[in-house]
């Protein structure tokens, strides 16, 4: 699993390979602690990420709740088709944010800080 | 990939049995790949399996290193049935109470999942301990 990253106006979390029920309790920690440290908005990187089973979108899936709570919102950057089929299969793909470059979002971001 | 392998109808299996820790679910997919690539599926009816298994492994109990997960991959020319099988690595009688709580249902992302993913699959109780199967084909189209 990767790490956070500081290059957005959002904490970023940068998720690498394959991500499943192995990975998602330090998933679970690391939005956690962003969560902790008073994030109420959290991108969730998953470019360079090529795998997604529903335990780590059950993670995903609580953190936006949480996000929601406060809110905020929980965005993912998704490219990978394998990925966004589990997205579409469960239909999440309507419930998160998904962008499928950066630009996207920071396209977004532009916008948030416009209005 | 029209090797005579995948033509065949000759029934393959192949079995596998690891520690019921997350860690090891990755053997399941890999499994699951290479019989899938034996069986002419193409690269996303693979993927397709290797996410079933995948879900598979993880509805079927609370995996934890007393426990042990036995699978089945078994593939008659295009079709691929794969059977878990969640059971204690030591005694049953020592086991089998903690195994009866370990029980659970799947979630329902992964019902979701393993129903879109694959032909049909199931959820069974066989001898106090939980199993859950299924089965795909070649050429089955993701619903």
């Amino acid at each position: 699993m990767g790490q956070a990253r500081d290059d957005s106006m959002f904490p970023v979390v940068h998720l690498e390979g394959e991500i499943d029920l192995a990975v998602a309790p330090a998933l679970q920690g690391q939005l956690d602690a962003l969560l902790a440290e008073g994030a109420t908005t959290i991108v969730v990187d998953l470019l360079d990420a090529t795998f997604l089973d529903s335990v780590a979108l059950g993670v995903l899936v609580g953190s936006l709740q949480r996000c929601r709570d406060v809110g905020g919102n929980l965005h993912l950057v998704v490219s990978d088709r394998r990925i966004a089929k589990v997205l579409e299969i469960t239909g999440l793909n309507d419930v998160f944010p998904i962008h499928d470059r950066w630009n996207g979002l920071v396209g977004k971001r532009e916008e948030q800080t416009t209005q | 990939m029209n090797s005579s392998a995948e033509e065949s109808t000759q029934e393959e299996t192949v079995e596998l049995t690891f520690p019921a820790i997350p860690e090891l679910v990755v053997l399941a997919r890999f499994a699951a790949s290479a019989v899938a690539a034996r069986a002419g599926f193409d690269v996303e009816e693979i993927e397709d399996l290797r996410l079933a298994v995948d879900e598979l492994c993880a509805s079927i109990g609370q995996l934890g290193p007393e426990s042990c997960v036995r699978m089945e991959f078994r593939r008659t020319g295009g079709v691929v049935r794969v059977q878990c099988v969640f059971e204690p690595r030591h005694t049953m009688t020592r086991h089998r109470r903690t195994h009866h709580e370990a029980h659970r249902s799947p979630g329902d992302l992964s019902v979701q999942l393993l129903g879109a993913l694959v032909d049909d699959h199931g959820f069974e109780d066989r001898n106090g301990f939980a199993c859950g199967w299924l089965e795909k084909r070649r050429g089955f189209v993701t619903r």
